[in-house]
């Protein structure tokens, strides 16, 4: 170690503010950060590896845990994968069950984030309001699959199970009162709290162009200014015919971050009503082999899910098993800018800007 | 109160015996207040954050919880203190330190009626503010002796807040004390029998609120002790018996603030028609639980901002507050 004056402080990978097991290592001047490191690599698990190992059906609670704050999405993404490299089609009311799924694991990832951002500016009471609209939404998955964290749902060819009898009746009055909390409570706790908004406001900026050099997508991006959203861009699942909006803020500093996922929770309740009134009637799957043989083949597929555009590239050889499958993690690209942007800012900072990055080990490092 | 309580005494036990008695009575009761109030506010408060974040807090130990904090100091007695490489002399002496200067806030202050103290002496509101702002050095002192980064930082940060704001503290404490003409809490309630002073000063009441939260380190400036970025700050190393000295002056720190708010700026004991008693203690409770919502509604800041805030704001708008009101004297 050359001479130095200052501190490095080691944050990670066990402290409660990393979001799982990140580690940073900081080159401390004071209270100010000269110089900060990002180690990831601590919830390596070598899902990529393992999915050689796994027939296509049953890889899918693996990708559970994957990025385990929204399973179901990855449970879809490694569905749309082996159906599109064997040609499979879903049945409409498949698409739409898988939809209303993934956009109420969209909520709830959110809901995370808010809650979790909350807790590391200081303000325990937003993650406890933010984990208590969870648990309802929990609590219709796990009325809808048996699961919570990891519902174990979607399966080749559709889903495991039908909806619920009365789906409709009883998500129907959750949304309805999670659109209220966003618009009254979150409101008054975190929009109009001015020690929130100081916190916030201009920390851990990344500006329009570091978001195209470096492959940030997802609400990060949308933060920043740049319009596109796999949903509306390259439409898959039945986005094509909802009615729905993309939001998006200028400043890329974490108060904006906070602000899309603020409004992006809302669009998602549009979406989820018009597919309730929407969803066709009809098989919920079609049956597909549980032991599948797909073609020699390369397959892409990227969807946006909650934390960004995440994409599956999956090799095939003709066997019952991947020959390779590549996942691309969007926070992976989120968590590389900590360098560039916390260099200059206060220690405090630095759980703020992470926590608003809304990184998910588990995806990271795969 | 003293000459009171030896007077009684005095009755059942002969010449020597009864002051002896009574010195002990009179140790043991603030000993006896030291020890409960943390554990009544520590469940008002807990419960009260508990209801705010739609859980029930406390339920299980005595009837609603009112027990738990009891359990958990017995647990926190019980508990095995592991430390590596601390100073062990300084790390001991901090939480001693704090614990005493607690007690000795409930010695001086008085307790909600004309004559209710266990100790009278003519400056006990001057003796109060350095009590509960006797701690950046302490802080500093164990940030240092727990020889841990984290630590360190906690406690240089507890040190520049408190000394930021405990300028500002006793520069509003002065305002009220010379508009009053004493430094003597009876007195200064005393002199609001007609007009409560936050009418007279309503930003120096603010301003006191505001720099008496900086100083005994409640949240939303908690920051010498920032749970999510430092862990636990200055208190990282500390456990058992320890911590829970510091606990327990926090909440004697909290209760003194709002019993000093009421003193100061709300009239104390005066009002019509019921006791002075019951009038104290209700504005007491109000007063407290205004001053105990802030932790479970704001964030934290963040240590430039505040002590920015301390030196920009703060320092310059109390000391023009106490010109404006020497010269309303003057005149």
């Amino acid at each position: 170690m050359e001479n130095r004056k200052g501190v490095i402080l080691n944050i990670g990978p066990v402290h409660p503010a990393t979001h799982g097991v990140l580690r940073l290592i900081a080159d401390l001047e004071g209270d100010t950060i000269e110089n900060i490191k990002v180690d990831i690599g601590f919830l390596h698990r070598g899902k990529e590896k393992l999915a050689e190992m796994r027939y296509f059906s049953n890889y899918y609670p693996i990708v559970d845990k994957l990025d385990y704050v929204s399973a179901l999405q990855m449970e879809i993404l490694f569905g749309s994968v082996v159906e599109k490299a064997a040609g499979i089609t879903l049945p409409p009311r498949a698409v739409y069950i898988r939809m209303i799924m993934a956009e109420i694991q969209r909520i709830m990832s959110h809901l995370v984030f808010i809650g979790s951002f909350g807790m590391d500016v200081g303000n325990y009471t937003g993650f406890i309001w933010a984990f208590r609209e969870r648990e309802e939404l929990m609590t219709i998955v796990e009325s809808v699959s048996g699961g919570r964290l990891a519902p174990m749902y979607i399966c080749n060819g559709g889903t495991f199970y039908d909806l619920p009898e009365n789906f409709n009746q009883a998500l129907t009055p959750v949304l309805d009162d999670i659109e209220k909390k966003i618009n009254k409570d979150y409101r008054a706790l975190f929009n109009d709290n001015n020690i929130f908004v100081m916190r916030t406001k201009g920390v851990g900026v990344i500006n329009k162009s570091t978001v195209i050099e470096n492959g940030i997508t997802g609400p990060n991006m949308r933060a920043a200014g740049i319009k596109r959203d796999l949903r509306r861009d390259e439409p898959y699942l039945a986005y094509e015919s909802m009615d729905f909006e993309i939001p998006t803020e200028e400043s890329g500093d974490s108060y904006s971050r906070f602000i899309i996922r603020i409004k992006e929770i809302i669009e998602s309740i549009k979406i989820i009503r018009q597919a309730l009134k929407n969803i066709p009637t009809g098989p919920y799957k079609t049956s597909v082999p549980w032991l599948l043989k797909i073609p020699e083949k390369q397959t892409f597929v990227r969807q946006e899910v909650s934390k960004g555009e995440m994409a599956m590239y999956m090799v095939t050889n003709g066997g019952l098993t991947p020959y390779r499958l590549k996942i691309r993690s969007p926070t992976f690209f989120s968590l590389k800018m900590l360098e560039k942007i916390l260099k200059g800012s206060k220690i405090a900072d630095i759980v703020a800007v992470v926590a608003s990055l809304d990184p998910v080990m588990g995806e990271v490092d795969r | 109160m003293f000459s009171y309580v030896y007077g009684v005494l005095s009755r059942f036990f002969s010449a020597p015996a009864d002051l002896i008695v009574t010195l002990i009575v009179m140790l043991l009761v603030p000993l006896t207040l030291v020890a409960i109030i943390p554990v009544i506010i520590g469940w008002v408060d807990r419960k009260y954050g508990a209801r705010i974040q739609s859980r029930w807090g406390p339920t299980y130990v005595g009837p609603f919880g009112i027990l738990q904090n009891v359990a958990d100091v017995i647990k926190l007695i019980g508990k095995r203190v592991i430390t590596t490489n601390v100073d062990r002399l300084s790390y001991s002496f901090v939480p001693i330190a704090l614990t005493a200067a607690s007690f000795l806030i409930v010695v001086l202050i008085p307790w909600g009626a004309p004559g209710l103290y266990i100790l009278d002496i003519p400056y006990n509101l001057l003796f109060i503010y350095v009590l509960m702002a006797v701690s950046p050095l302490l802080i500093l002192l164990a940030g240092w002796s727990e020889n841990n980064k984290y630590s360190i930082i906690g406690g240089f940060r507890g040190a520049t807040q408190i000394a930021t704001y405990e300028l500002t503290l006793i520069i509003t404490i002065l305002s009220v004390a010379m508009l009053s003409g004493s430094y003597n809490i009876s007195d200064i309630v005393a002199s609001q029998k007609h007009l409560w002073y936050v009418v007279y000063l309503p930003i120096t009441f603010l301003m006191f609120v505001v720099a008496g939260y900086a100083v005994i380190e409640r949240d939303p400036f908690d920051i010498p002790e920032a749970t999510q970025e430092l862990l636990a700050g200055w208190k990282i190393e500390y456990s058992g018996l320890r911590y829970g000295m510091f606990l327990l002056s926090d909440y004697i720190k909290m209760f003194a603030l709002s019993m000093l708010t009421v003193y100061l700026f709300f009239g104390g004991w005066n009002g019509p028609l019921l006791p002075a008693f019951a009038w104290f203690w209700i504005k007491t409770i109000i007063a407290m639980m205004i001053l105990l919502t802030p932790r479970w509604v704001y964030p934290r800041l963040r240590i430039d901002q505040l002590v920015k805030f301390g030196w920009n704001w703060m320092l310059p708008l109390s000391i023009l507050n106490l010109l404006v009101v020497g010269a309303v004297l003057l005149v």
